[in-house]
């Protein structure tokens, strides 16, 4: 696809606490693949990926940040610039839903766009053992006006709505992402944002 | 477009790696932790005499016995060599992790980048080589019409 025909760039993150499925979930969107041996990631790991969502074709810049501690003061250095969070959690591991709490404050503390789109993602949901209700995960989501899914990256369940719910909710947003195309910033285009709550997807 | 070779930190985060690991370093000793974040920020940095220095931090971080974190040092010491153009060392680095976990596929990928920055820039190289020869072409047929002209 000729790049001319590119609405825009965005710059997304993946996040939240080893082993839940980061990686996975990036991969089954962009390459289609699942790797049950996926091994934890190095520091971040990069892709890109063109997706149309209502028609207008979207690349996307995603980082898939690294969930181990010892990489957790490396990490947020990544978060500069980015419109669009995905915040995961494993559904059959409550640990990693009670850890959300200190990613949105992480969060809050280093994105450098106030109003950053952040997709909550219950990953895991193919599993038998679940720890976390689905009721659980909305209302965590609603409470912090999150768009909210629960996903299988070894089943394909929900990862592609995932990321398109993600980027069409961005794409509504325009003050996050129509700046970066004019060279020159020094005015706002928030106010245009529309309906700021009730951001929840049931796909 | 961006990708983990030509990304950069910003130099306010290098700076706080930087200061504490000073401040260790005036106690009297670096824990692999605050030496391994600050080599991290360092082969992110855009100078090359940053990375350089980061890549030194990696490798006596990689000598130290007992170390659980050898496989994130050795990864950034790919990413450091290449991106000081040490793409030959880097592609060794790969090798070695790639010995102990052959399907990674964060190192596979990182391979593909490395060598396919290696090709570019062998073939920079041919264009400038090129143009010097053409340029030495048109000044030798130069030199020849001027000697015809005399």
């Amino acid at each position: 696809m000729a790049d001319s025909d590119v609405l825009t760039t965005l710059k997304i993150l993946i996040i939240g606490e080893s082993g839940v499925g980061k990686s996975s979930l990036l991969l089954r969107f962009t390459d289609d693949t699942f790797d049950p041996e996926q091994s934890a990631t190095i520091g971040v790991d990069f892709k890109v990926k063109t997706i149309t969502v209502e028609g207008n074709c979207t690349k996307l810049a995603i980082w898939d940040t690294a969930g181990q501690e010892r990489f957790r003061t490396l990490t947020p250095s990544y978060y500069r610039g980015a419109q669009g969070v995905i915040l995961v959690y494993d559904v059959t591991n409550r640990n990693t839903f009670a850890k959300l709490d200190m990613w949105l404050n992480e969060l809050d503390t280093y994105s450098t766009k106030t109003d950053i789109v952040k997709m909550l993602v219950g990953n895991k949901i193919d599993k038998e053992k679940r720890e976390v209700s689905r009721e659980e995960g909305l209302n965590f989501a609603r409470r912090h006006t999150m768009l909210f899914i629960e996903a299988s990256a070894k089943t394909k369940d929900g990862v592609q709505c995932a990321f398109e719910e993600l980027v069409q909710k961005i794409i509504q947003t325009p003050g996050l992402w129509e700046m970066d195309q004019r060279s020159q910033g020094g005015f706002s285009l928030s106010n245009q944002t529309t309906e700021r709550e009730g951001w929840c997807a049931y796909c | 477009m961006e990708d983990v070779l030509n990304e950069i930190c910003s130099s306010e985060d290098l700076k706080t790696f930087e200061l504490r690991y000073n401040e260790e370093m005036c106690q009297g000793e670096v824990s692999s932790t605050t030496q391994f974040e600050y080599a991290c920020f360092l082969v992110r940095s855009r100078y090359p005499a940053d990375i350089q220095r980061g890549v030194v931090l990696l490798e006596e971080l990689y000598k130290r016995p007992d170390e659980t974190g050898k496989r994130d040092y050795v990864f950034y010491l790919a990413i450091g060599n290449a991106r000081l153009k040490e793409y030959q060392l880097a592609l060794n680095y790969v090798k070695g992790l790639l010995r102990i976990e052959p399907a990674n596929r964060q190192v596979l990928e990182l391979e593909k980048l490395i060598k396919k920055r290696m090709e570019k820039d062998a073939m920079k190289g041919a264009a400038i080589a090129g143009g010097a020869i053409l340029g030495l072409g048109a000044l030798v047929g130069l030199g020849v019409a001027l000697a015809k002209k005399h």
